[in-house]
């Protein structure tokens, strides 16, 4: 056995170097140096993030990572948010839970996405977990307010419950009540996603006054605009506040109630909400505007010219959210007034109407791009675009690491030359170097998939609807693109070859779904038997696919890379090799 | 952090890529790409001689790149325990395919499927189109109310199944659904009687679901109304 290289310094001084250490990789890096150097960090590693929860198992984790203080667990597929996983598919968190309970008796944090977290999961966190302090339920489901009452009487040390777009049934607890007079430590709520009968305004109320250290709160849409003043008053430390409902017609008394309380708000940097908002009452926020860093408008109706008249007092804007009613002529206001934007998102008002119903197209993009020089993030619908307009954006913002465009409807050319997008998004992943995120839409050849494969080497997330011709494009993609984590394609003929020819690939990324596109059950199958280490989900709720003629597609496929094997908790429309299933529990 | 699973690509590749020299493929690359600068064949020609990516197969590099690892060299080459899943083959991919349907561009395709819609698309997420519901429904009613229609016009589309041509209708002039039934059998050419009942009127809400518009009272229909089909019922 060769001399330890490290020897000269003790474990003790290895770890306490190693606790300096916090980003993933670098400790994944530092724990491949030598066999001490895997042993110490093991034993010193506090935080894990576990990107597809059936990547590895529970009991994997634990032997590895003893003293575990922080989890992230994510579960169901991106194309969850659009509805084309169906309901039952998996992403079940009471496993880890209860595996952790036993394991992790000082785990503090857990933040969870895209998984199914029951009543009795919430209990049994409550009941585990002595100094629980952190709680994210980011678009999880399956709990209800019992499980929230859970935390909230036992939770003592709770600092942060954050539900962001989460599904709670309503089981008529006032949960919030649960918290005991005693408890004072919250500082971030975000309960924005509850319906208006699972919220006591009186116990919201008593709770922020006693809780002075609240940074972030974020109420759901049923406390009326008087009662937001009142909790603005009582919580005035606010960094981050989500606006309630605004009532129908300004009336001055609420109005100059609400300007004053926000006006107390020194440190407030970040808004949201603005349901059914009334343009009448932007102006009480005027006085935090300056401060701004964030705002959020994307639920609010607010017209091209409030919406100008508000950004114009933003100039320290950071991030905004906002719909299609911003116009072209709204984003132009931006990029002359907001130096600071790094991130921008624009959603569609009316999605499903073939006739745009704002005057929002390429030009705003163009203009934000020209005017705003750290811009970083995109994510845009619209309806119309050009190369011309996409390869300007390239050129004005070669520092773009996230652009996200949706043109609504599918296999829309060029309007300008009715060309394919293949030459403009070539121009986004050419010049964007850094690029990790790129969404496609459009008219779209396997061209673009060359551009890609050849120039996208950061990139780390793909997303792909109905594009390109034939296997060649997703060959590109796969065989180009080294830094590739997770792709998802949905309606493009791409099938059996790209697919095998690229398997060694598969097991180098996190994920690969393909819906709607042409990729045979035989081609699945053999996938699934010659690469142990990837878990090949077909889901098809019309029946077995082998029941169907041989040349007949697969409905959606889900591919992942896993060292633990086959999962066990499969619903029966999601189909595997014949092997798997005799090892299936019996429903 | 993310558990390292420690899985790079095989140093040689599992399947033979004699087909990834791209210009020799046969696929033909767009040329001419005008103002825009991006000649394809002259990067492609310096992308594939410095390639040295281990994960793509790379060109054979006869034409003078400064890759070490002949890839062709088969006799050479051992091929790992692996079985190679596929050989790409020098013939064009899906050449045996049906040629791609090239999609109806004048018809929206969010609405295709019979009028069943995409599923998921615009990538909009469920949770969004619930609060937007929730916002749509508000403004619609404060504007019913009013007696205007949310958006400025008041022509919608209606189509009929089986008949490829769309029409406008001002609804409007409408005020009940016997008036718009009698005008839309008039439209269509239905003879009254067994044409009426042969056909249901369904109708797109803004929230993209199809609806039957008989489930729904006139003000309701009236308020989220995007467009009209008339489907063949059934019964």
């Amino acid at each position: 056995m060769p001399k330890r290289l490290a020897s000269s310094l003790s474990d003790e001084v290895l770890e306490h170097v190693f606790s300096f250490i916090q980003s993933e990789k670098d400790r994944n890096v530092v724990s491949a140096v030598c066999k001490s150097w895997y042993e110490i960090e093991r034993w010193c590693r506090r935080k894990i993030f576990v990107g597809n929860c059936y990547a590895v198992s529970p009991e994997m984790v634990i032997r590895r990572f003893p003293q575990v203080r922080s989890i992230e667990l994510k579960g169901k597929p991106h194309f969850t948010d659009f509805n084309l996983v169906p309901d039952g598919w998996g992403g079940y968190v009471l496993p880890w839970i209860t595996e952790m309970a036993g394991a992790y008796p000082w785990l503090d944090e857990i933040r969870l996405k895209r998984m199914v977290v029951t009543d009795e999961s919430l209990e049994l966190i409550a009941k585990s977990f002595k100094d629980f302090k952190v709680l994210v339920l980011a678009s999880c489901e399956g709990f209800s307010t019992d499980g929230l009452a859970a935390i909230a009487a036992s939770c003592k040390n709770l600092r942060e419950l954050d539900l962001r777009e989460s599904e709670v049934d309503d089981s008529s607890v006032h949960w919030l009540s649960h918290f005991p007079e005693t408890y004072t430590s919250m500082v971030s709520l975000n309960i924005s996603c509850l319906g208006s009968g699972e919220v006591s305004f009186s116990a919201l109320e008593r709770l922020v006054s006693r809780c002075p250290n609240l940074r972030s709160l974020k109420l759901n849409r049923a406390v009326p605009l008087d009662k937001t003043a009142n909790i603005l008053r009582l919580a005035p430390q606010l960094v981050e506040f989500s606006a309630c409902t605004y009532s129908a017609e300004l009336r001055s008394d609420v109005f100059s109630n609400l300007a004053g309380a926000f006006s107390n708000c020194k440190e407030l940097r970040s808004l949201s909400g603005f349901w059914d908002v009334v343009p009448d009452y932007l102006p009480a926020i005027y006085s935090v505007c300056s401060r701004l860093t964030s705002l959020n408008l994307s639920y609010a109706t607010i017209l091209s010219p409030d919406l100008i008249k508000l950004v114009s007092h933003c100039p320290s804007l950071q991030r905004l959210l906002v719909l299609d009613y911003i116009e072209d002529s709204g984003l132009e206001a931006l990029a002359s007034n907001c130096k600071d934007l790094q991130e921008l998102r624009v959603f569609p008002s009316d999605p499903f109407d073939a006739e745009p119903n704002a005057s929002l197209t390429e030009q705003g993009l163009v203009a934000v791009s020209l005017g705003c020089p750290k811009l970083q993030s995109v994510l845009y619908f619209c309806r119309r675009m050009s190369n011309a307009a996409l390869v300007t954006i390239a050129q004005n913002r070669p520092n773009l690491n996230r652009f996200r465009l949706c043109i609504i409807e599918p296999n829309t050319a060029d309007y300008l030359t009715g060309e394919p997008f293949d030459v403009g998004f070539g121009a986004i992943v050419e010049h964007c170097k850094a690029l990790i995120r790129l969404s496609l839409s459009g008219l779209l050849t396997d061209c673009v998939f060359e551009y890609i494969g050849k120039y996208a080497k950061k990139l780390e997330m793909l997303s792909v609807a109905f594009a390109g011709d034939s296997d060649l494009g997703l060959h590109h993609v796969l065989s180009g693109c080294e830094s590739l984590r997770k792709l998802e394609i949905r309606d493009c003929p791409f099938g059996d070859k790209a697919l095998l020819t690229n398997a060694a690939k598969l097991e180098t990324m996190q994920s690969l779904w393909m819906s709607s596109c042409s990729v045979s059950f035989e081609a699945c199958k053999l996938l699934s038997q010659k690469m142990p280490r990837l878990n090949v989900e077909v889901i098809d709720e019309r029946g077995p696919p082998d029941s169907r003629p041989e040349n007949c597609t697969v409905d959606k496929l889900y591919i992942y890379r896993s060292v633990a094997g086959p999962r066990f908790d499969m619903p029966p429309f999601v189909w595997t090799k014949d092997e798997d299933l005799a090892l299936r529990l019996s429903p | 952090m993310e558990l390292q699973l420690g899985l790079s690509l095989p140093s040689t590749p599992i399947f033979p890529f004699k087909m990834l020299d791209l210009n020799s493929y046969g696929y033909e690359l767009r040329e001419g790409l005008g103002p825009f600068g991006i000649n394809v064949n002259n990067n492609c020609d310096s992308c594939s001689s410095s390639c040295s990516s281990s994960s793509s197969g790379g060109a054979d590099d006869g034409g003078g790149g400064t890759k070490k690892r002949r890839l062709f060299d088969e006799e050479n080459r051992i091929v790992p325990k692996t079985l190679p899943l596929l050989f790409w083959t020098n013939q064009r991919p899906n050449d045996e395919d049906e040629p791609k349907d090239v999609d109806d561009h004048s018809s929206s395709a969010i609405f295709k499927n019979d009028g069943e819609g995409l599923v998921g698309w615009p990538p909009v997420k469920a949770w969004r189109k619930k609060v937007r519901r929730r916002v749509a429904n508000v403004r619609a009613a404060v504007e019913n109310s009013c007696g205007g229609r949310a958006s400025s016009s008041t022509y919608v589309k209606v189509k009929m199944e089986g008949n490829a041509i769309a029409r406008k209708i001002d609804i409007s002039l409408h005020h009940s659904f016997e008036s718009l039934t009698t005008t839309l059998m008039r439209m269509f050419d239905i003879s009254d009687e067994n044409g009426q009942k042969s056909f249901k009127l369904t109708y797109l809400d803004r929230e993209g679901d199809w609806l039957l518009a008989e489930d729904v009272p006139w003000r309701t229909f009236i308020g989220s109304l995007k467009c009209i089909k008339l489907i063949r019922s059934r019964c």
